[in-house]
């Protein structure tokens, strides 16, 4: 995985993440086209045209539960940002969100962006720092649990429990559907919407408790 | 000129050894697994030749147990 | 192009076989982290967060003993779930490699590792040995709002009970004695009369030279989540630099350096002007006040300085005003008329609640203690105080500045209840500390710099440092450091870290860190929180607490520490919470802060006060009152005239720029523990300087480049950062003091409000040159 270099200081004239497509064209006919005919209609080929077919299948193969926890110091600390960011991180125009609130293709990454579970939550900075430095100041003895498994389902075949807290991850669409899921962890029938029908939490890091019944 | 990515298995209790044997050995680049004995390979190499040379010396690798192949890629251009 | 591909490919090769392996091997991880051996399971416990004065709570995932996750608490009020990255990842702080875990003595001038009931004999007997040779008040103990309240507790009950030195300091010095002096002088009891719900109720907000963004990160999410829910908020961003606050704000006003306070009295020229005064409560819950002008900077050892507070009409205070006008004010500011009568019309809306926040940019300021009173000033001005969303709002640095220093009194004027200087007072603590009548002394000594200075002089001899790092912090900070290492000068350093204090100690105790020990914080809105003992410290680690209690033992003072350590914090509590026996100040009882996440005082009849001063919230307003500022004897909050006056060094021909110094959201205080957790480090590995883009190009320097910054007393050379996260006006730089590698305190100055002592970490000349 390529580490994001040191860049603090540069200006990068946006976040370095820029949607191509949707915002991006010109709301210009094509030739021999009369104007004013389906021009939104336009920009879906066209962005259709400039995603690679593998982004399109599946997931882009840029995701994996090894690169998720890569970014992570225990399972559900807020990840680390893995690209450059303009150090000013302005969040009033929420650059941030503009990849990573609703995804999509990022030409210059070769990649589609991750989707945030919790967008309502402006302050990006607050917890997501990127990396300039590749030696620690102090060696750390730190250790934490193993992530949670996969896979754990009572019965063969049975729908997997909901291995993690669900707080500030409440959003499941945002990190199990669409082509920036993890690999792993993606789901194929995300048009069903209500996830907890089937999926309840059992958080697997958590001690198990057994039911008893007080006389 | 392939890339190829395999599962490889260590022989039992050597998975530090060829881990190291792996990542010593040139157009090879490892990620071991935390919690199995499982280490992901994956080769890249220049020319036929390379690959030829290094399928022989992985072959050769006493610390290897078995390698599965999960991807392959022949980029020609 | 094809690099790209190939790259791309390769990934798709190591996703593939991440995949089968994963669907070969169930649950198999590639993860980055080491694991906890054998460990299944996480138990969540709570705590206050270990770093600032907010007061998150925060959920310790423990296995193994061991901390492995941290989660926000939802029970907290303060942050409702929501940490800051330094929160996330506190927990690492307790596992860098270099803890100190063994007690070490300094031995023909190397430090030698010894049992530490060896370094606490030595400590007893030096402390004994330098009061007979000098006195008393040759021996002091330096503290700060890291100290737990018991550690604080026990820290003053020690010097200022039982040895009878008022030579008990705390880093809080540096960084809250402004607001503690600016809610004396307006209102007479210390700490904010509102609490974090005014966010979820203002309509306004402006900060005063508060980055918050940055440094009270939750509570600006709190901001930026009300604005977005109720569309019509408005927050002003009053600053010296532009900063992440500016850009998140709806208007970015900036004021040259120290000139907030014609601003602040401009403010207050317009709500008259404009009839947006309440006349009602002005009449009914104010009084009028002005003091001494032209009080000098406290540049010079033994500077003394004394207010004479007098009473002043509101004609007289009107007319004070008239060197304020908004159009002077701008000639003295550099802010437009135009902003100032903007933000006043905010203060002055009636139909607009309105919330001030600020920090280290009004405390720390040679007139702190002024512009402290000249905010409440327009808050008293417009009846907006001591309501839901109508809030001037101090806030805090340290996670107990308020719990510790403020409250327990860890100053040198200060006790537990009220000042040295009265009778009551000390007889009060004299009684519940079991003392002989008279042990207190009545005259407080030195405050921090001056304590400092003193050790410099050679009138303190022995100094015993816990929980802070002076010699990253202190201003001026070459003297300092020199003093410290005089000949016989005798430094005790209690830390978890090695740093450039414990460079200069003598012996070096091994502390228990944060949830390694039982204690209590205060967080800046009266809210005290308690955290059990959640993971065993390393080695030899003994609690600050426990450490005062080993050394008092062996000076003889058994009766005074008698707990076991199996339960002394909560018999320490119970003892303290005498002091706040009324309803003005009352604590919860143990068990309640055991099992809640935190409570806030006053606590009276087993509810919080969560509005001081206004009846409908505060028990211990006069029966019948609206509003009653009980801190003062007639029941009346003070408005202050006080004048503009320059800092205390300015630019000029030779050194023609301003130092202004600060932090980053990534590191905390000097960096000592956030430097040692992984993120954090990566995120801002080292220090540098902020120029103004027009100012870099002046001097030839490009982003990157080495700039060296020299003043009178030191210089200092480190990359420059142009465009970064910050910008500072033509004319300043800023520099952040959180790395040992580039000590920015070498070059700062050490002046302060006379006042309160608080030293200007903000304000000094500078000049600068390609490196």
């Amino acid at each position: 995985m390529k580490k994001a270099e040191n860049t603090r200081g540069l200006v990068h004239g946006l976040a370095a993440i820029c949607l191509v497509g949707l915002m991006a064209l010109p709301v210009m006919a094509a030739p021999g086209i009369p104007q004013g005919f389906d021009a939104n209609g336009e920009k879906i080929f066209k962005r259709y045209d400039k995603t690679p077919l593998a982004a399109t299948t599946g997931t882009d193969g840029k995701r994996n539960l090894n690169s998720y926890y890569e970014l992570r110091q225990y399972p559900g600390s807020p990840p680390m940002i893995p690209h450059d960011v303009d150090p000013s991180f302005s969040s009033k125009g929420l650059k941030c969100l503009s990849c990573h609130e609703k995804g999509g293709y990022d030409s210059s990454k070769n990649a589609y962006a991750p989707v945030t579970p919790h967008p309502e939550n402006e302050l990006c900075f607050q917890c997501h720092v990127p990396k300039h430095a590749k030696k620690l100041f102090r060696e750390n003895n730190w250790l934490s649990i193993a992530p949670p498994k996969l896979g754990i389902s009572e019965l063969a075949g049975s729908p997997p429990p909901i291995p993690h807290s669900l707080q500030l991850r409440e959003d499941c669409i945002a990190c199990h559907t669409g082509p920036a899921a993890v690999a792993e962890i993606r789901v194929e029938h995300a048009s069903r919407g209500n996830c907890r029908q089937c999926h309840v939490p059992f958080i697997s890091t958590a001690p198990a408790k057994e039911f008893k019944r007080k006389n | 000129m392939p890339i190829l990515s395999f599962l490889a298995l260590p022989q039992d209790g050597g998975m530090e050894q060829l881990c190291n044997d792996l990542s010593a050995m040139e157009y090879c680049e490892i990620i071991p697994a935390e919690n199995q004995e499982v280490i992901v390979l994956v080769t890249d190499t220049p020319d036929v030749e390379a690959e030829k040379n290094l399928q022989k010396s992985l072959k050769n690798l006493p610390s290897l147990q078995s390698l599965s192949m999960t991807f392959g890629h022949n980029a020609e251009q | 192009m094809k690099l790209n591909r190939r790259s791309f490919i390769k990934s798709a090769a190591v996703s593939s076989a991440v995949a089968t392996a994963g669907s070969i091997f169930p649950g198999i991880s590639f993860a980055d982290w080491k694991r906890v051996k054998g460990a299944y399971g996480i138990t969540w416990k709570k705590a206050p967060c270990r770093f600032c004065g907010t007061g998150c709570g925060v959920l310790v995932g423990v296995t193994n003993n061991r901390a492995v996750a941290v989660k926000g608490d939802p029970n907290c009020s303060v942050n409702k779930g929501l940490c800051c990255v330094k929160g996330y990842h506190s927990v690492q702080a307790l596992y860098g490699r270099d803890r100190l875990k063994k007690a070490q003595i300094r031995k023909n001038g190397k430090m030698v590792e010894v049992p530490i009931a060896e370094a606490l004999d030595v400590i007893a007997a030096k402390l004994k040995e330098t009061v007979k040779k000098h006195g008393k008040d040759s021996v002091a103990m330096y503290g700060s709002g890291q100290w737990t309240i018991p550690d604080g507790y026990v820290a003053s009950k020690l010097f200022k009970g039982c040895l009878g030195t008022n030579n008990v300091e705390a880093n809080a010095r540096l960084c809250m004695a402004s607001a503690v002096t600016g809610f004396m002088t307006s209102f007479g009891i210390d700490e904010p009369m509102g609490c974090y719900e005014d966010i979820e109720h203002a309509d306004v907000f402006i900060t005063w030279g508060n980055n918050m963004a940055e440094m009270h990160p939750v509570l600006f999410s709190r901001m930026l989540a009300s604005r977005k829910r109720k569309k019509d908020v408005t927050i002003i961003d009053l600053a010296t630099r532009t900063t992440r606050t500016s850009q998140a704000a709806d208007r970015s006003i900036l004021f040259k350096p120290n000139t907030d306070l014609a601003v602040a009295n401009a403010i207050c020229y317009e709500i008259i002007r404009n009839g947006w005064m309440d006349k009602d409560f002005v009449k009914k819950h104010t009084t009028f006040h002005k003091g001494k002008t032209n009080i000098g900077y406290g540049t010079e050892d033994h500077f003394k300085f004394k207010d004479k507070p007098e009473n002043m009409s509101f004609a007289e205070y009107k007319n004070f005003l008239e060197d304020y006008t908004p159009e002077k004010a701008e000639r003295i500011s550099g802010v437009s008329a135009r902003d100032i009568k903007y933000m006043a019309s905010l203060y002055g809306d009636p139909t607009k609640k309105v919330t001030s926040f600020w920090c280290m940019g009004m405390n720390q300021h040679v007139r702190g203690t002024w512009i402290n009173n000249l905010v409440y000033n327009i808050h008293l001005l417009t009846g907006k105080i001591s309501t839901p969303g109508n809030s001037p709002f101090s806030l805090t640095g340290q996670p107990s500045a308020c719990g510790t220093v403020r409250e327990v009194g860890t100053l040198t004027h200060k006790l537990p209840y009220g000042v040295v200087m009265k009778e009551k007072a000390r007889k009060k603590a004299e009684k519940i500390w079991d003392l002989p009548a008279g042990s207190i002394d009545p005259k407080p000594t030195y405050h921090t710099v001056e304590m400092f200075r003193a050790l410099d002089r050679g009138d303190i001899r022995f100094m015993w440092i816990q929980v802070t790092n002076p010699m990253i912090t202190m201003p001026n900070l070459n003297r300092y450091r020199n003093g410290a290492l005089k000949d016989d000068r005798f430094i005790v350093v209690s830390d978890v870290y090695p740093t450039p204090t414990t460079d200069v100690a003598d012996v070096i105790l091994p502390a228990s860190m944060w949830i390694e020990q039982e204690g209590m914080y205060g967080n800046s809105e009266r809210r005290t929180q308690h955290f059990d003992e959640i993971v065993p410290g390393p080695g030899d680690t003994m609690s600050d607490t426990w450490q005062i209690i080993e050394v008092a033992r062996r000076l003889g003072f058994k009766k005074q520490f008698p707990w076991s350590q199996k339960n002394y914090i909560g018999k320490i509590w119970e003892e303290y919470r005498r002091f706040h026996d009324n309803p003005k100040h009352n604590m919860a009882p143990y068990e309640v802060l055991k099992a809640r996440s935190g409570v806030q005082w006053p606590f009276v009849n087993g509810k919080e006060t969560r509005w001081r001063f206004n009846s409908k919230y505060d028990p211990a307003c006069k029966k019948g009152s609206d509003f009653d500022f009980y801190g003062k004897k007639d029941g009346k909050a003070w408005i202050w005239a006080r004048p503009y006056e320059p800092a205390a060094e300015s630019p000029d021909q030779e050194y023609n720029f301003w130092l202004n110094t600060g932090r980053v959201i990534e590191h905390w205080h000097s960096g000592s523990m956030t430097r040692r957790i992984p993120i954090l480090h990566n995120a801002v590995p080292e220090s540098y300087v902020e120029l103004n883009p027009e100012d870099a190009a002046n001097l030839g320097v490009v982003n990157g480049e080495l700039v060296k910054i020299i003043s009178r007393r030191g210089s200092i050379t480190m990359k420059a950062s142009i465009n970064g996260r910050g910008v500072p006006p033509k004319g300043m730089v800023f520099v952040p003091f959180f790395d040992e590698d580039y000590k920015i305190n070498e070059v700062t100055l050490d002046a302060f409000c006379p006042i309160s002592k608080q030293p200007d970490y903000k304000k000094c000349a500078v000049r600068l040159e390609k490196a």
